[in-house]
C-alpha cells in the first residue's frame, strides 16, 4: 500500500495537477460568493473542459470546484444576507448579524476555519472509512430515511425566533410550496400555469426569501444597516472563542461525513441538522440567530463536512447522491473509469492520486478562503444603496441563467415580496426555507415505505436506525415543549 | 393584541383555501397510481391542516391577548407617514413587474438596467448619482457578456431587437 | 404608403429569413436537454454537442431544463422559434408522456424530427444473492404472492416504469398491482434502492446499472432492446423470451427542433449526422454510455408515431386515461 500511495503521490505531484486544484478552488469559492451563482453551475461549467483532461485532474478540479463554492457560498451569507448555496443558509442566520455588529472579519474568519476542517475531516473518512460507510449509507431506506429528514426538520424548533408557533405555521407553508409541480407518481400538483409542472426550484425560492428582503426593507424604510457594519473591525477568531465551538465544530463534521455519505441528502440538510444540533447543547443557545459564532461553525463544518463524503457512495458502489456527484459520476463514465467496487480493484492507483489530490485541496482552500475574504469585504465599503440594487442585478442574472428561464426569475421576484410580507408579520422565513428543502425528502420517502409496505405505518419503526431518531424525535420535541413551557411561565412571572 | 388575531385568521384563510379548493381543484388523482399508495393529495393536505390548526392557535392566543407582538422594531420605530411608506412599496412592486413585462419587448438586458437604475433611485440615493448611473448601464453589460459568452446563456432578447 | 411599407417589410423578412438560412448556423446553436446534468440524457447531449460541434462551425450550446419528467424542456424547444438555433434531446419521454398523462399539453408530433441519435437498452435486473435467476421464475414469484414483490422506477408513467408494467401484462398480470412501485428519481437513486435492497427488482437504463452489473453486485435478467447487447451477449432480450408488447419497449434518443423548421437547416443537420454516424467521439462515447449508435438510421417520424401510439394504447389496456 505503502509503495503504491508513493507511486499516486509521484503521479499527482505536478505543477499542473496543483494549479487545476488551485483554479478549481479559487474559481468555486468565488462562483459559490457571487449571489445567484450555484456551485451546480459552477461544475456543470467545468465538465465540458474535463473531456479533454486526463481522469484524476478532471474529476479533482470538479471537486474542489464542488468544495470551494459550499465554502464560498458562506462568504454573501454572511456579508448580505445572501447565500450564495442553500447550505450556507443557517450560516446567514448568524453571520449577518455578526456582520451587522461589526463582526464580518470574524465571522468569515470562523466559517473558513470550520470549512476547512470539515473538509479534512470528511476526505479522512473517505479515504479511511468509505467502505464501511458506504454499506451503512445502504442500509438507509425509506423508512430510516424518513426518520431522518423528519429529525432534521425539528431544527426549524430553533431557527423560529420569539415566536415557536409563527415557526410552524412558516414551515407549513415551505412544505406546501415544496409540493407543487411533479408528483413522485407523475402527475402534477398545482400546476396552475404550465411552467408549474416543474416545481419551483430551490435557488430562486433561497434567494427570493433570504436576500431580497434587505432590499425591499432598505427601500421603504430608508433605513441602512448601521454604519459599523462597513468596518470589518474584530476578525480575529481567538483561541478562546475556537475551543468554545470546538464541539459544535467536530460534531458539524461528523454530521456532514454521516449524512454526506447517505445519497440524495447532501451539505445543506447537515448544515441545518448540525446547526440545530449545536443550538440544543450549546450554553448559548438563546444567542443563536442574533450572532452566535457557534452557530456559524456548526453550519459550516457541516456543509463542507458533506463535500467529501458524497464521494463515498460515488466511489464506494458507484451511485452519485446527488446532482453534483451525478456530474461527477458522468465525467468518470466519460473517461472511461467506471465508479464502484470494482474501481478500487482496477484502477487503485488512479483512487490514491485522487484522495492525494483532494487532501491538497483541503490546504488550498484555507489560502484561496483567505484570499477571497480580502477581495470580498472591500464589498462592505460599497453603500447598501448602491450594493443591494447590485445583489438584485447579480440574482437577476444569475438565476435567469440556471435554466434559462424567465419563471425562475418571477419566482425570485415574487419570493422577495412574499419574504417581505413574512418579515411585516413577524414570521421568520428561516423555518419555511429549510421545510422547503426537507419536505420533498420527506414525504416521498414516507410515501416510498408506505408503498412497500402496502400502507402498513409501523413500517416506519420498523429498524434500529429508525427506533434511534424516533426516540430522538421524540426527545427535542419534550425538550421544546419544556423550553415553551418555561418561557410562558416566564412571561406571566414578568407581567405579575 | 388585535393584530396577532388578525395575522393568525388571516393565515388560517389561506391555509382554508388551500384546503377547499386549491387541494381538490389542482391536485388529480390520476388512474395510475395502484389503490393501495398513498396519493398525491394526502402530503398537501396534511400539512394544510396543520397550517390551519397553527394559526388558529395562534388567532386563538391573539384573542386572548397572548403572544408576541407583531410589528418588528424597524417599523415600529419608523415615524415616516404610512402613506410613504405604502407609496415607496408600491413602486418598487411596480418596477419588478414591469422588469417582468418588459424583458419581453426591450430584452432582458434593457429591462435589467431599468430595474437596477430605478431600484438606486427608489433607495432614496441622491449623492451617488454618476455611480448609480454607471453601475446600472456598465455592470449588466458585464454580466451579459459573460454569461452569453461563458455559459452560452440566451436572454430573452426582445422585440425590439430581434 | 401602407402597401409600400408592408411589402417592403415582406421583402426583409424574406431576405433576412433567406440569409439566415443559407448561412445556418451563424451563432452557437443551444441544445436542450430536458433532464438534469449528469443522467444518461445529459451525457448522450454533450457526447453530441462535442461530436456535431466539429462539423458545424459553430459550438452548441448544452442547457439543461429539467422537470415534469422531461416535458419541461420538451415544451420549451416546441414553443421556441423555428430557426434551428434551438433544439432538443429527445428522449423516448416525448412519445410517452403525452400517450399515459392526459395532464401533459405537449403532443408527441409537436417538433420536427431531425434525426434519431441512439438506443438506449434498458435492463431488468435483480441484486446478486436475489433467488431468481431468469425471468420466468420472476413472474411466478409476483404470481405466488400479488402486491408483495416491488419494483422501483421513477414513476408509474414513466419508461422505467412501463418496462415492468409491460412484462407483468404479458405474463398475465395485473400491470399495477402485480407488483408495487416504488417511485424514486435519476438513475442513481434508483440503482442504490435495489442494492441496498429496498426493492426486489428493477427495469431501467442500462447506463446506470452496468457498473453494478460488472462488479457483481447485480444480476440481469433480460434486456429491453431488439437485440442483445455486445456487453452482455449471454442475457436475453425479452422479445426473445416471448413477452410480445414488453420486446417493443426500448429507450432511445433523438434530435427534435421546433415544428417548421426551415429545409435548410433540417439539410444541413442531414450532412452533419452523417459525419457524427462515423465519428470516433461519438461512438466511444456512446458505447461507455451503454448505448448503441443509430445516427441517421431511422425513419424518425415513423418511430416517434409508432412509440406513442404504442404507448398510447397501452396506457389505455392498463387503464390509465380513465377519469
Amino acid at each position: 500500500m505503502l509503495n503504491e500511495l508513493m507511486t499516486a503521490l509521484h503521479a499527482v505531484a505536478t505543477i499542473q495537477n496543483f494549479l487545476i486544484i488551485a483554479a478549481g478552488i479559487w474559481g468555486g469559492v468565488i462562483i459559490g460568493a457571487i449571489p445567484g451563482m450555484t456551485g451546480t453551475m459552477a461544475v456543470t461549467l467545468a465538465l465540458p473542459f474535463t473531456f479533454y483532461m486526463d481522469p484524476v485532474p478532471s474529476i479533482l478540479l470538479l471537486v474542489a470546484l464542488y468544495k470551494g463554492s459550499t465554502y464560498g457560498g458562506s462568504v454573501s451569507a454572511i456579508l448580505i444576507k445572501t447565500p450564495g448555496t442553500a447550505s450556507a443558509a443557517c450560516t446567514a442566520l448568524d453571520g449577518y448579524p455578526l456582520a451587522q455588529q461589526g463582526k464580518a472579519g470574524k465571522a468569515l474568519n470562523m466559517a473558513l476555519y470550520s470549512s476547512v476542517v470539515g473538509d479534512f475531516i470528511s476526505n479522512i473518512s473517505l479515504i479511511f472509512l468509505a467502505a464501511p460507510l458506504a454499506l451503512l449509507a445502504l442500509k438507509v431506506g425509506p423508512p430510516e430515511y424518513f426518520m431522518l429528514m423528519v429529525f432534521a426538520l425539528t431544527t426549524v424548533a430553533g431557527v423560529s425566533g420569539n415566536s415557536l408557533l409563527m415557526g410552524f405555521v412558516s414551515a407549513c407553508l415551505g412544505l406546501l410550496l415544496a409540493t407543487a409541480g411533479e408528483d413522485m407518481y407523475g402527475s402534477f400538483r398545482f400546476a396552475f400555469t404550465d411552467d408549474m409542472q416543474a416545481g419551483l426550484s430551490v435557488a430562486p425560492v433561497l434567494i427570493g426569501l433570504f436576500a431580497l428582503p434587505e432590499l425591499i426593507k432598505l427601500i421603504v424604510f430608508r433605513n441602512p444597516p448601521k454604519a459599523r457594519m462597513m468596518e470589518i473591525g474584530d476578525d480575529r477568531v481567538s483561541g478562546r472563542e475556537f475551543r468554545s465551538v470546538a464541539k459544535s465544530l467536530f460534531r458539524g463534521s461528523f454530521i456532514g461525513v454521516l449524512l454526506g455519505a447517505i445519497p440524495g441528502i447532501g451539505p445543506s440538510a447537515a448544515a441545518f441538522f448540525s446547526y440545530g444540533s449545536a443550538q440544543r447543547a450549546s450554553p448559548r443557545a438563546a444567542n443563536f440567530g442574533k450572532g452566535e459564532i457557534e452557530g456559524v461553525a456548526a453550519s459550516e463544518s457541516a456543509n463542507n463536512g458533506a463535500c467529501g463524503a458524497t464521494m463515498i457512495p460515488l466511489l464506494a458502489l458507484g451511485v452519485p447522491g446527488d446532482v453534483i456527484t451525478g456530474v461527477m459520476l458522468g465525467a468518470f463514465m466519460i473517461q472511461g473509469l467506471t465508479p464502484g467496487p470494482l474501481l478500487f480493484e482496477t484502477n487503485i492507483h488512479e483512487v490514491y492520486m485522487l484522495f492525494i489530490g483532494m487532501l491538497l485541496s483541503s490546504v488550498l482552500l484555507l489560502f484561496a478562503g483567505k484570499f477571497t475574504m480580502r477581495i470580498f469585504t472591500t464589498i462592505a465599503k460599497i453603500p447598501p444603496t448602491l450594493l443591494s440594487p447590485v445583489v438584485l442585478l447579480l440574482c437577476l442574472f444569475g438565476i435567469y441563467a440556471i435554466g434559462n428561464s424567465m419563471f425562475d426569475v418571477v419566482v425570485l421576484l415574487a419570493l422577495g415580496v412574499v419574504g417581505f410580507g413574512m418579515f411585516l408579520l413577524d414570521i421568520p422565513t428561516a423555518p419555511f426555507l429549510i421545510a422547503f428543502i426537507l419536505g420533498p425528502m420527506i414525504e416521498e420517502n414516507l410515501r416510498r415505505a408506505l408503498a412497500t409496505s402496502r400502507g402498513d405505518p409501523t413500517v416506519l419503526i420498523s429498524s434500529p436506525i429508525t427506533w434511534i431518531f424516533a426516540a430522538l424525535i421524540l426527545f427535542v420535541i419534550a425538550l421544546t415543549a419544556r423550553r415553551e413551557i418555561g418561557k410562558a411561565n416566564q412571561r406571566k412571572a414578568d407581567a405579575k | 393584541m388585535t393584530s396577532i388575531a388578525l395575522r393568525g385568521l388571516g393565515i388560517a384563510l389561506f391555509f382554508g383555501i388551500v384546503l377547499g379548493v386549491l387541494i381538490p381543484g389542482y391536485v388529480p388523482k390520476p388512474a395510475f397510481i395502484p389503490g393501495f399508495a398513498l396519493p398525491p393529495d394526502f402530503w398537501p393536505r396534511v400539512i394544510a391542516i396543520a397550517g390551519l390548526l397553527f394559526s388558529l392557535i395562534a388567532a386563538g392566543l391573539g384573542f386572548a391577548g397572548q403572544g408576541t407582538p407583531v410589528l418588528p422594531s424597524e417599523v415600529a420605530d419608523d415615524d415616516t407617514p404610512k402613506r410613504v411608506l405604502l407609496f415607496r412599496f408600491g413602486a418598487l412592486v411596480a418596477a419588478l413587474i414591469a422588469f417582468v413585462l418588459l424583458t419581453d419587448v426591450i430584452g432582458f438586458l434593457g429591462a435589467a438596467m431599468l430595474l437596477t437604475g430605478a431600484a438606486i433611485m427608489l433607495t432614496g440615493e441622491r449623492r451617488l448619482l454618476a455611480w448609480g448611473a454607471g453601475l446600472a448601464l456598465i455592470l449588466p453589460v458585464g454580466l451579459y457578456v459573460f454569461f452569453t459568452e461563458a455559459l452560452g446563456t440566451q436572454f430573452p432578447p426582445g422585440l425590439l431587437f430581434n | 404608403m401602407k402597401k409600400i411599407l408592408a411589402s417592403v417589410a415582406a421583402t426583409a423578412v424574406l431576405v433576412a429569413g433567406a440569409a439566415s438560412a443559407q448561412d445556418y448556423p451563424n451563432e452557437a446553436i443551444t441544445l436542450v436537454i430536458p433532464y438534469g446534468p449528469g443522467g444518461a440524457s445529459d451525457l448522450a447531449g454533450r457526447a453530441l454537442a462535442e461530436s456535431a460541434g466539429k462539423f458545424l462551425d459553430e459550438p452548441i450550446t448544452v442547457v439543461n431544463k429539467p422537470g415534469a419528467g422531461g416535458m419541461n424542456g420538451a415544451r420549451f424547444v416546441s414553443q421556441a422559434d423555428a430557426d434551428g438555433y434551438t433544439l432538443l434531446l429527445a428522449r423516448v419521454g416525448m412519445a410517452l408522456s403525452p400517450a399515459v398523462n392526459p395532464q401533459v399539453k405537449t403532443g408527441w408530433d409537436e417538433y420536427t424530427f431531425v434525426g434519431s441519435l441512439e438506443a438506449t437498452p434498458m435492463i431488468l435486473a435483480v441484486k446478486s444473492d436475489s433467488p431468481y435467476d431468469n425471468v420466468e421464475e420472476l413472474m411466478a414469484a409476483i404470481k405466488d404472492d400479488p402486491g408483495v414483490m416491488t419494483y422501483a422506477a421513477s414513476g408509474a408513467t414513466a419508461i422505467d416504469g412501463f418496462t415492468v408494467q409491460s412484462l407483468l401484462s404479458d405474463a398475465g398480470l395485473d400491470p399495477l398491482n402485480g407488483a408495487t412501485i416504488v417511485p424514486y428519481k435519476g438513475g442513481g437513486a434508483l440503482a442504490t434502492a435495489l442494492l441496498g435492497g429496498h426493492v426486489d427488482f428493477l427495469a431501467i437504463s442500462a447506463g446506470s446499472l452496468m457498473p453494478h452489473i460488472e462488479s457483481g453486485d447485480m444480476k440481469p435478467l433480460a434486456v429491453f432492446s431488439p437485440e442483445r447487447m455486445d456487453d452482455l451477449p449471454k442475457v436475453p432480450t425479452v422479445g426473445e423470451l416471448g413477452y410480445e408488447t414488453a420486446g417493443q419497449i426500448t429507450g432511445w434518443s433523438a434530435l427534435y427542433g421546433p415544428k417548421g423548421l426551415p429545409d435548410s437547416v433540417q439539410a444541413k443537420w442531414d450532412e452533419v449526422l452523417d459525419e457524427v454516424a462515423e465519428d470516433e467521439t461519438w461512438l466511444t462515447l456512446a458505447e461507455r454510455r451503454g448505448s448503441i449508435s443509430t445516427v441517421g438510421e431511422k425513419d424518425m417520424s415513423a418511430y416517434a408515431k409508432s412509440q406513442y401510439e404504442l404507448f398510447r394504447g397501452l396506457a389505455d389496456e392498463f387503464g390509465y386515461l380513465g377519469n
